[in-house]
């Protein structure tokens, strides 16, 4: 704790001066009163509380003329270390992008744009990258930052330990040079088309060498005291409390950042987050629950900020996959069938209260390129369910659940009912599937399991008939769509081919699309394999999420993720 | 004499230990699902997952990962957390301080009030402030912790701006002295309220009944006609000899407590073990888990040792050998 035993005698000093003479069972109030005064937690919180019209409050001690002021930031849950090198975790993403950097940033509409790198080079169609660094990037350590730590950085921590880059990157790559300090080249044993993609600091944050070198970067102290070369410097860490990150004055991009200073609170349950919020406690939301953002929406002093991009995965989709190892789900025609019964509309008023919308196609609206318009998705219908299910061989008799007669590997008189696996956070989705499709006749058991549980049932075991997963398509579809409809990913790894769906066509495809450099013709490629899904529905994709983060309008100039703060200010 | 039956108490404290231990590490690891998961997130390929487990250890057969854990306990090491990659001794100690703050208020505050209550309703039964007592018991122990955390919140932080609603300092307050401890004591009010208002209803109920019963018997006939006041008959005849339940169901609420933290350390966001607890089994975090089963299992023993001695002390015909 730092604090020593003194701090905790006066606590228990405090304590019991505040037990006598007083009424048992009230023994915490006269400590409170004497506490400074109720505005207290404004002058130490998130500059925005300034405007609420108190007026009492005492200048932020961390106020300086550049104005920046201190962001106070909610955090659902204790990031455990501050290495986003070495885990794709949100928690610690989340709380760790602001302290590191990677080679590449991504623009608005997910294109590269220089970060550690100022330039770079693709040669001999793809399969060569030359990215030239920025001469003039230090460590918080002072340390000069070289192409050395980009090498040690991939080599030994991302293709290791980050389960992504090392899913998607590490199989195709070749050898990484180091032709000088300041060049580094990435050679592929064939053209690799997404890598610019996948070089921010969500996917591939560049953490310094000679900290890490040597030692298990699992177990090194500095993931608790990280150093980075990001616009935010640490400064303390006090487990499931707070995390306080300052500016970093020597950062490499001119003029950034503005603000002073950024302490992470911890708050794990989401309607204390709220609270916090609108007691002044904390000034930026990750998220806000659809009912209380209509409340928060009321104060004309909360902005909102509506992005796909959330720390642990960009631009995901609710997805139902199907078990097309079940007989029941194995005939297109009931899976047709469930996705005509089902209105997606009301998923995005009932589940979301409007928040996203609905998924237009396989592949997220997010990366516009890869995301094909104008796909024939079964509309809501629920007449063509019924005559689907009539003609798949499954009989209803008045209003109940349908029968089966004469369906191929299944017993007639077989009930059509089956199982909807999901984590119980989605149980809402899972309730309105279930009165939709009884509409039409399916019974469905819903099954709520704690994500490792999911996983296991699920990818292991595949003992389930439908289930809904947030399959987050992140920047490119070699990371996030890939894993779905290959039939390589097929097997016990979570969050993978849940549907166990092949197609050698699709499989082709991908691979195809992975060795295209041209973005194009990689798009069309794409095009077609959401075309074949489509046909085929080994998913169903209800709607595209978004986080909805909320802040003060005292404060402006947020990004959606990654170095969100990068950019900010605060009045005072 | 009670050094001897203390000694003994203590030496039955390691083979319980040891069994629920032992009972706790079969369940982490029979229970679906690994730490792996949590690691990973949605994405990894076979690869990366062979990679983990083979790291971990947690490709080896069970029987060999358990002599492995027990060997390791014994020498005192509890092994690395699986998700922060730091000693867990290291990361339940620096919980600790936190959760018996909290609890160790609870419980203090909880007995204090609960017995006062409990006793002063019993004097006048039947009464007015007696039916007042009574029923706020019963509104209060009937009432679920997380519904009573979120009213507190939305009433006495929210709304009067009294208490904080998070956390247990301050963001940027002060970090040592005088002023830190106030700042935590500040933090502290609520939820220690909330998680003492279940405590006290139990403990008042019980004292109340204790000493009604009490009150009838004869030795507090004999006291009240030798002219004691009062008062005193309450307190020294009465009271004492009804405490003897009282000190039982208090000394069985350590555990109970740290079940009510898990909920309290969620809604206020303090930072204790219990919350520690929570995130350690939705990600599987073994090491972590089980040095906290030894912990909290080693405290529910000690406080049952700590309640049959009390019981000497209360009544002494009680004798220890």
């Amino acid at each position: 704790m730092g604090r020593g035993w003194a701090g905790w005698l006066m606590l228990l000093a405090v304590l019991l001066a505040a037990c006598t003479g007083s009424e048992p069972g009230t023994t915490e109030s006269p400590t409170a009163t004497r506490a400074p005064s109720p505005d207290a937690t404004a002058t130490a919180t998130d500059t925005a509380t300034t405007a609420a019209p108190t007026g009492e409050e005492t200048p932020s001690p961390t106020q300086t003329a550049a104005g920046g002021g201190t962001l106070v930031v909610a955090i659902s849950s204790d990031p455990g270390g501050l290495n986003p090198a070495i885990t794709t975790s949100g928690g610690t993403h989340t709380a760790s992008e602001l302290l590191y950097n990677g080679l590449v940033d991504l623009g608005p509409d997910l294109e590269p744009i220089p970060e550690l790198a100022e330039s770079w080079d693709v040669e001999e169609e793809g399969a060569l990258y030359r990215f030239h660094l920025r001469d003039d990037v230090t460590w918080h350590d002072g340390e000069p930052f070289t192409s050395a730590d980009v090498k040690y950085s991939f080599e030994e921590v991302l293709l290791q330990l980050h389960s992504r880059t090392q899913a998607s990157v590490g199989p195709s790559l070749e050898s990484i040079e180091t032709p000088d300090e300041q060049t580094v080249e990435f050679r592929f044993s064939q053209p690799y088309a997404p890598l610019l993609q996948q070089l921010n600091v969500t996917e591939a944050p560049i953490i310094p060498r000679h900290i890490y070198e040597g030692t298990d970067p699992l177990e090194n102290p500095a993931n608790n005291e990280p150093v980075g070369t990001g616009p935010f410097r640490f400064v303390s860490y006090t487990p499931d409390a707070e995390i306080v990150l300052e500016r970093n004055p020597d950062y490499f991009e001119e003029g950034l950042p503005h603000l002073d200073e950024v302490i992470m609170r911890v708050i794990p349950d989401e309607g204390s987050q709220v609270l916090a919020f609108e007691a002044g406690e904390v000034g930026w939301l990750w998220g806000v629950p659809g009912p209380d953002q209509e409340r928060l929406a009321a104060d004309p002093t909360v902005e909102f900020l509506q992005t796909p991009v959330n720390p642990g995965g960009a631009n995901c989709i609710m997805t139902v996959s199907f078990n097309l190892e079940r007989p029941i789900m194995a005939d297109l025609r009931v899976r047709q069938a469930i996705a005509h019964a089902l209105n997606r509309d009301q998923f995005l008023e009932r589940v979301l209260f409007g928040q996203g919308q609905v998924a237009a196609a396989p592949i997220s609206s997010g990366i516009p390129w890869a995301h094909a318009e104008g796909l024939d998705m079964p509309a809501n219908d629920p007449a063509e369910a019924e005559r689907l299910l009539d003609e798949a061989g499954w009989q209803r008799e008045g209003d109940g659940t349908r029968t089966a007669a004469g369906v191929e590997g299944v017993d007639d008189g077989t009930p059509l009912a089956f199982t909807f696996v999901h984590f119980p956070t989605f149980s809402a989705y899972g309730e309105l599937l279930r009165a939709q499709l009884r509409e039409v006749g399916m019974d469905v058991t819903l099954v709520p399991l704690e994500p490792p549980v999911f996983a296991e049932q699920v990818f292991t075991a595949r003992d389930f008939d439908t289930n809904i997963i947030s399959y987050c398509n992140a920047t490119d579809p070699e990371i996030g769509v890939r894993r779905m409809y290959h039939s390589s990913n097929i097997g016990e790894v979570p969050f993978s081919n849940a549907a166990a769906y092949r197609n050698d066509e699709v499989d082709r495809l991908f691979d195809e699309a992975q060795r295209t450099i041209d973005l194009e013709q990689r798009g069309a490629l794409y095009r077609q394999i959401q075309e074949i899904a489509v046909a085929e529905l080994p998913y169903f994709w209800i709607v595209e999420t978004v986080g909805t983060r909320a802040y003060r309008s005292s404060c402006s100039d947020f990004q959606p993720s990654g170095h969100f703060a990068k950019t900010a200010s605060c009045e005072q | 004499m009670t050094g001897r039956y203390v000694g003994r108490r203590l030496l039955q404290v390691l083979p319980t230990v040891a069994g629920i231990v032992l009972v706790g590490f079969l369940l982490i690891h029979l229970a679906p699902g690994g730490p792996i998961i949590a690691l990973a997130g949605d994405s990894g390929d076979e690869e990366y997952y062979a990679f983990m487990t083979a790291k971990f250890g947690l490709d080896r057969p069970l029987p060999e990962q358990l002599a492995t854990y027990a060997g390791n306990v014994l020498r005192g090491d509890l092994g690395v957390s699986y998700i922060q990659g730091r000693p867990a001794i290291d990361v339940i100690a620096e919980r600790l301080p936190a959760t018996l703050l909290l609890a160790g208020t609870a419980l203090v505050g909880s007995s204090v009030a609960g017995v006062a209550l409990g006793a002063w309703a019993a004097a006048r039964a039947h009464s007015i402030r007696d039916l007042a007592v009574t029923s706020a018991a019963l509104v209060l122990y009937a009432a679920p912790v997380f519904w009573l955390g979120q009213l507190a919140l939305l009433t006495l932080a929210l709304r009067t701006g009294l208490f904080p609603v998070q956390g247990m300092t301050t963001a940027g307050g002060p970090e040592t002295g005088l002023a830190w401890a106030l700042d935590v004591a500040r933090h502290l009010a609520l939820p220690a309220l909330v998680l003492a208002s279940q405590e006290v209803a139990a403990v008042a109920r019980l004292t109340r009944a204790g000493v009604l019963e009490e009150l009838a018997a004869d030795h507090v006939r004999t006291a009240l006609a030798k002219g004691l006041s009062d008062r005193r008959v309450l307190v020294r005849h009465a009271l004492r000899r009804a405490l003897l339940p009282v000190v039982t169901v208090i000394g069985s609420r350590p555990g109970h407590l740290l079940a009510g933290t898990i909920v309290v350390e969620v809604v206020f966001g303090w930072p204790g073990l219990s919350r520690l607890l929570l995130t350690s089994v939705q990600t599987r975090d073994t090491p972590i888990l089980l040095g906290i089963f030894l912990l909290v299992a080693a405290t529910v023993v000690l406080a049952n040792l700590v309640t049959d001695l009390v019981y000497g002390w209360l009544d002494p015909r009680i004798r220890y050998r």
